[in-house]
């Protein structure tokens, strides 16, 4: 990088946080984002509509323009190690009123695939797998509302995997397929003893 | 009599169930009949399995999907997270042949192809076509009108949006709730912002509970201050945030609001002269007893 001679020591170490590094880039992730996600992060112009718009933004550092901005420069560490990947409701107003028609949304979705094949991942996604693996719904059924259920007329458990429990196994097997069930417990275990 | 493949996801059977009793009493008087779809499983939830693996997502929900395929009727559900899952997949694999392939070579170990013959509903948007119930319906199938009362529309985000990929139009400032809501005898009410999100969604409630219902919380400020009586949604997901998040906030930020949240089934059903007994409402956390008081 050009300097002017003599440059202020301080100023140079202020600003080596921003500067960009080639090789902190990996120009293979931007394409796997576009591949995972079926959007287009590279027609981003960073307007910031998208960070306006998020429901998450007022209230922490997540910034969606941001990370869209890591998937076309390929920053992969810096995207998916950062927590703040974790903070996005899914609301899909960014998507709504992206002026590029890009889905930021659907940056985020791939971004979390692509960490958690790093293992970087939120326990409670994981507990929603492992109970789904177990009773086929993320929000099992308990007596107090087995009985509100028989109360109301209706069989104590919903006519689903609850009533039918035959039908896990075919759930277990598309979770086993993909190794998923397996993968959770380790990193369940990993993270909680 | 019209009949459709009932998928009734997680919350509203496993913490609502008057929510999905309101479902069957208040559409069999509308002319629509729900099935049982034996065998369903989550939808899975779109924000845990969506950030996990999307292929994972495409396989479970398609799997729900090929239930109702064979029993050879279209799925109506209740909730916006089922919507997203099941109605989106069933859309992506339909038009994607690539992806269609792969999920349906997973699938085959369970003996089960997706073949992309049925369609999936929004129970309310059923309920708003007028091809196939309509606002006139709803209103003669009143028997005790809701008048009086101050209601406002929570519209979630997952059935209507992203937009492009929907069929409801706007997403900024939708209506047609709202006209369902008025057709009940009561007024509905706009509030400030109110496309904001619930706070539940993406896997953030689980994630972070207090940043969920601080989003939670600003949508009760704007609701507070439109001096409603309740609210109604059509995502029994969003209402366990609204209804039991009411009570977190409470613990964390030490606020108390107290507005009932009822799904709109429920609030049909009351209209339509089901008790609160039937309709489970003491399940609810919060109490829904002032805004019996001036209906019933």
């Amino acid at each position: 990088m050009a300097r002017t001679k003599g440059y202020p020591e301080a100023l140079d170490k202020k600003l080596a946080d921003t500067r960009l590094y080639e090789d902190e880039r990996h120009p293979d992730f931007t394409k796997t984002v576009e591949k995972v996600s079926m959007t287009i992060p590279h027609m981003c112009f960073q307007c910031g509509t998208c960070t306006a718009s998020c429901p998450s933004a007022p209230r922490s550092s997540y910034r969606i323009r941001k990370f869209v901005r890591r998937a076309l420069l390929g920053l992969e560490d810096e995207a998916l190690t950062d927590p703040d990947l974790w903070l996005c409701t899914t609301c899909y107003s960014c998507t709504d009123r992206c002026p590029r028609d890009i889905a930021p949304t659907d940056v985020i979705m791939a971004m979390r695939n692509l960490a958690f094949k790093r293992d970087i991942v939120p326990v409670n996604f994981l507990k929603t797998v492992q109970a789904i693996y177990t009773t086929g719904h993320g929000v099992p059924n308990n007596d107090v509302n087995r009985a509100a259920r028989q109360k109301l007329g209706l069989n104590a458990e919903p006519p689903t995997t609850h009533g039918f429990p035959q039908y896990v196994k075919g759930i277990q097997y598309i979770l086993d397929y993909y190794e998923l069930k397996k993968n959770a417990d380790r990193i369940v275990k990993e993270r909680e003893g | 009599m019209r009949e459709y493949a009932f998928f009734l996801g997680c919350i509203a059977p496993n913490r609502y169930p008057g929510a999905e009793s309101a479902s069957y009493k208040t559409s069999e008087k509308l002319g629509i009949k729900l099935l049982d779809l034996e065998g369903a499983s989550c939808c899975p939830a779109p924000g845990a399995f969506g950030s996990i693996d999307l292929d994972i997502w495409y396989a479970m929900a398609a799997r729900n999907l090929i239930l109702a395929e064979q029993m050879k009727k279209d799925i109506a559900l209740i909730c916006n997270g089922c919507y997203k899952s099941i109605w989106e997949v069933n859309h992506k694999l339909k038009h994607h042949p690539e992806l269609k392939e792969r999920v349906n070579e997973v699938l085959k170990g369970i003996d089960m192809e997706f073949k992309g013959s049925i369609d999936v509903w929004h129970l309310a948007e059923l309920f708003y076509d007028p091809e196939i119930v309509g606002l006139q319906k709803i209103r003669d199938s009143i028997t005790v009108p809701l008048e009086g009362t101050r209601i406002a529309v929570h519209y979630g985000c997952h059935l209507m949006k992203p937009k492009k990929e929907r069929h409801f139009g706007t997403t900024e400032h939708p209506t047609w709730i709202e006209e369902m809501v008025a057709a009940l005898g009561a007024e509905p009410v706009e509030y400030r912002n109110k496309m904001l999100c619930c706070g539940a969604g993406g896997g953030v409630r689980g994630y972070d509970l207090v940043h969920s219902i601080d989003i939670t919380n600003e949508k009760m400020i704007n609701l507070k201050e439109a001096k409603v009586d309740a609210l109604t949604e059509v995502c029994p997901f969003c209402q366990l945030q609204f209804d039991r998040g009411q009570i977190e906030i409470e613990e964390k930020f030490g606020v108390k609001y107290g507005l009932p949240v009822l799904h709109y089934c429920e609030l049909l059903g009351l209209a339509q002269g089901m008790s609160p007994q039937e309709l489970a409402l003491d399940l609810h956390a919060v109490s829904c007893e002032p805004f019996l008081e001036k209906v019933l």
